[in-house]
């Protein structure tokens, strides 16, 4: 393969510490190299803001639920609908499009890694089977263990080793990357009929509490040194007052890992209420930032939403019933044998309702409160909040007060009595919207070690160009522009190959499923372990040898082994 | 101004053609209309013989007359403003979809969904129509939210399914299921039909005719008089559909 070299782009790599420089680019077999190959093709990026390809680190894209908010929304389908065009096949769908429609709209949006944000082991082959579909990102499963069975009986036990070593069997079996754990316990409960309001309830029929899963999972998590953290979807999502939960949650977290963070707080947005009930909600974001601010083993995403149409989608059952009795809309409810669970439904989000407005509020104050930018992501946990094309709008909003301004006078007027983010001047600069884009994804995830993230020598070649010249545009006043630049690349590159171009999709793609692998010692295979078998022969429906997804389902595998220290 | 669209014969005249393009705005501003027959892009005129008399300046003015072998022509009307279509003949599935104005008169027979999902205006079919006319579509939850549909012949099987305003008025019968999912707006069949209003939530559905198979979980709340088309009826007046907490009436026939 010849190679690329990109000439005058205005380069930010926050991870190779570049702070906005023109330089030049070279690219050869699917790296960045220090020169270009004789006979490289010549991009000329004019002073263009040059960035390495965005990262979502959570985003429903992938796998059953999402599939069943497709079966489920015939009319979402009407939107967004392109023809067959050269390489691109047909799409359609808005809030849950087509897997072609989320790899096209991410690859012109610059981005190349996306990391589904829960996957149930059980269903993993389908995820698998899409991802193949979603061909111009690189991604990655977060693995659902929050009901885990022979997790919670370890965590019982007090046994973090055990907890660890079925960790570690479960994800090499689904080919998952990281331990995601959605509203622990809560979701086991909701199975049984119960509900529970803090991490201090016991999980009937199995005697632990949320706070002793999370607190066991992240101490399991650094047995193994898996490359991303837990990645722990709070309890209490969306109950107004859950910011105390969600503090508490915080108070549990150890600080077990020198090279990121021990504890990856999702959808943070969602977790930040103060009040008691839908009609005195107010933001808390205010103490959400200053624990996150004091506990740099914390990383969290905004969870941003934006108004407008939207499917809500979670392994959090109990919270989306919670919902469904608010809208009396389309609801589905999923129990996931021996696992975990998952509910789908439909919203609006409307600058009408007052709580809308409050929850949009508190997603851009946890960005500005949040000193560190590396500790706050931009995320809407797509399509939850918003679908992810509207990230360029989030990051106009983190750019521009003036937006926020005029935001301000759409919205309900109540709205600045409950939340502080108009009395906040914080205007984020080019850097630190390329650190919550890409660079920190990269790092809290772990993959900077494969590369990903940066575009320093050996990196992967995945590299976006966008039509913005940073010195020519003043975000906070040309926010527009703003917004329709990161809408749309000038070219985004995959692997050292132009995927898109001027929002175009130019070639069919060719991901690759990266998936974790620890080695542990004989005496922690639980696919030898006696009593692990019997119970999983025992319960599930399926056979423990059908259970693993064969590596048939992942074309381009990248395993990332780590020895486990058990 | 009036315009004629003819049927050019063709080879294969059984396939499809899908012309939403064909709304009376658009023989003012544009030149270059285009229909598919089947998955193939075509030219207005290479599928009918176009002729325009007269002037107009605003789309009000403009009236379109489709005539020949129109029942296998979908969509016409779809998202029109205003103006007036008379169909000589039938006309095929999804005519006056999502139309806001504007007048729509058919002398033949309407397929399938005809008036989905329509804002306001009026359609006068003259024959009978398919299934799901005056209907929403697939997963969305309110169908026809104003305007006013009129069939001088018999419907299909979920007439008016979630209607949520306007009037739809049959003369003759319905198939099974009409005004299911109602929520809002009037429903008068002047004919029978079979397991009316399951699951409505509000609006008015007045059955002239025979009811089979009724819901049981409708409440019987008196009687009422009324005069549909010259004749005096009393009527047994249904309040529901209890199963969904709805509040509904329906008005069947004593």
């Amino acid at each position: 393969m010849a190679g690329l070299h990109i000439k005058n782009a205005f380069v930010i790599d926050p991870l190779s510490g570049v702070k906005g420089e023109i330089m030049d680019i070279s690219i050869r077999d699917g790296k960045i190299v220090e020169d270009a190959p004789p006979g490289a093709e010549i991009i000329d990026a004019a002073g263009c803001l040059t960035l390495p390809g965005g990262i979502d680190s959570h985003s429903h894209v992938c796998g059953t639920k999402v599939n069943f908010g497709r079966y489920m929304s015939p009319e979402d389908m009407r939107a967004g609908r392109t023809a067959r065009k050269g390489v691109m096949h047909v799409t359609s769908g808005y809030s849950v499009p087509t897997t072609f429609g989320n790899s096209y709209r991410y690859s012109t949006m610059g981005y190349t890694t996306i990391l589904e944000g829960a996957m149930a082991p059980l269903e993993a082959r389908h995820t698998h089977e899409e991802f193949t579909a979603t061909p111009h990102q690189d991604m990655l499963a977060n693995t659902l263990f929050d009901g885990n069975w022979s997790i919670m009986e370890a965590v019982k036990e007090k046994d973090d080793k055990r907890a660890a070593a079925v960790v570690a069997w479960t994800l090499s079996a689904v080919k998952g990357f990281a331990i995601k754990l959605t509203n622990p316990g809560g979701t086991e409960a909701w199975g049984w009929g119960e509900d529970m309001s803090s991490i201090h309830d016991q999980v009937p029929n199995f005697g632990v509490t949320p706070a002793e899963i999370i607190s066991t999972m992240i101490r399991a998590n650094e047995l193994l040194h898996l490359p991303h953290s837990v990645h722990l979807h709070c309890n209490n999502l969306g109950v107004p007052g859950n910011y105390r939960t969600t503090l508490e949650t915080i108070d549990l977290v150890p600080d077990l890992n020198k090279d990121r963070q021990s504890l990856y707080l999702t959808h943070a947005q969602f977790h930040s209420y103060g009040g008691t009930t839908w009609r005195d909600i107010c933001s808390k974001s205010e103490e959400i930032a200053r624990a996150v601010n004091n506990k740099p083993q914390v990383v969290m995403d905004m969870g941003q939403i934006l108004f407008g149409r939207t499917t809500t989608m979670t392994a959090d059952g109990p919270m989306e019933f919670k919902l469904y009795m608010l809208h009396h809309n389309k609801w589905s409810n999923h129990d996931v044998e021996l696992e975990t669970g998952s509910g789908i439904i439909p919203v609006y989000y409307g600058r009408k309702s007052l709580v809308n407005c409050v929850m949009w509020s508190i997603g851009l104050e946890l960005a500005l409160l949040t000193k560190n930018p590396w500790q706050c992501l931009l995320s809407t946990d797509s399509p939850n909040g918003a679908p992810f094309v509207k990230y360029p709008e989030i990051i106009a909003l983190l750019m521009s007060r003036k937006f926020r301004d005029s935001e301000r006078k759409m919205i309900d007027p109540r709205t600045e009595h409950l939340v502080p983010l108009f009395a906040l001047d914080r205007e984020m600069d080019w850097y630190e919207i390329a650190v919550m884009t890409r660079a920190a994804q990269a790092k809290a995830l772990g993959i900077t070690r494969i590369g990903k993230g940066q575009l320093s020598p050996g990196a992967e070649a995945d590299v976006a160009i966008y039509p913005l010249r940073p010195d020519e545009i003043d975000p906070s006043a040309d926010y527009q522009q703003v917004m329709a630049g990161f809408s749309r690349t000038l070219f985004t590159i995959k692997r050292g190959r132009v995927v898109a171009r001027d929002g175009v999709v130019v070639v069919e793609g060719a991901n690759s499923t990266i998936w974790t692998k620890a080695n542990v010692p004989p005496a922690y295979d639980m696919g030898a372990d006696p009593e692990f078998t019997r119970k999983f022969e025992q319960y599930y429906t399926v056979r423990m040898s059908n259970y693993p997804v064969q590596d048939v389902y992942l074309p381009r595998g990248v395993r990332i082994e780590t020895e486990a220290s058990l | 101004m009036r315009v004629v669209l003819k049927t050019r014969p063709r080879v294969k005249p059984k396939i499809p053609i899908e012309a939403e393009e064909i709304i009376p705005q658009n023989f003012l501003r544009k030149n270059d209309m285009k229909v598919f027959e089947g998955n193939k892009e075509r030219a207005l005129d290479d599928l009918f013989f176009v002729t325009v008399e007269g002037p107009a300046v605003s789309p009000d003015q403009v009236e379109v007359i489709l005539t020949g072998d129109t029942g296998v022509v979908k969509r016409v009307g779809e998202y029109m403003n205003a103006g007036r279509i008379i169909v000589e003949g039938d006309i095929g599935m999804h005519c006056g979809n999502f139309m806001s104005a504007g007048e729509i008169i058919i002398r033949g027979n309407a397929d399938a969904w005809l008036g989905r999902e329509m804002r306001g205006g009026r359609i006068l079919c003259e024959g009978d129509a398919g299934h799901y006319c005056a209907a929403g579509y697939r997963g969305e939850k309110r169908g026809m939210r104003g305007g006013t549909i009129e069939v001088k012949g018999n419907t299909g099987d979920f007439t008016a399914e979630y209607l949520s305003g306007g009037e739809v008025l049959i003369h003759g019968s319905t198939g099974d299921l009409p005004g299911v999912e109602m929520r809002g707006g009037t429903l008068w069949i002047g004919g029978g039909c079979s397991r009316p209003c399951g699951n409505m939530t509000g609006g008015t559905c007045m059955v002239f005719g025979e009811v089979k198979s009724m819901l049981p979980t409708f409440i019987r709340s008196g009687l009422q008089d009324m005069e549909f088309q010259g004749e005096k009826h009393q009527m047994r007046v249904y309040l529901g559909d209890v199963a969904n907490r709805g509040k509904g009436t329906l008005l069947t026939r004593n």
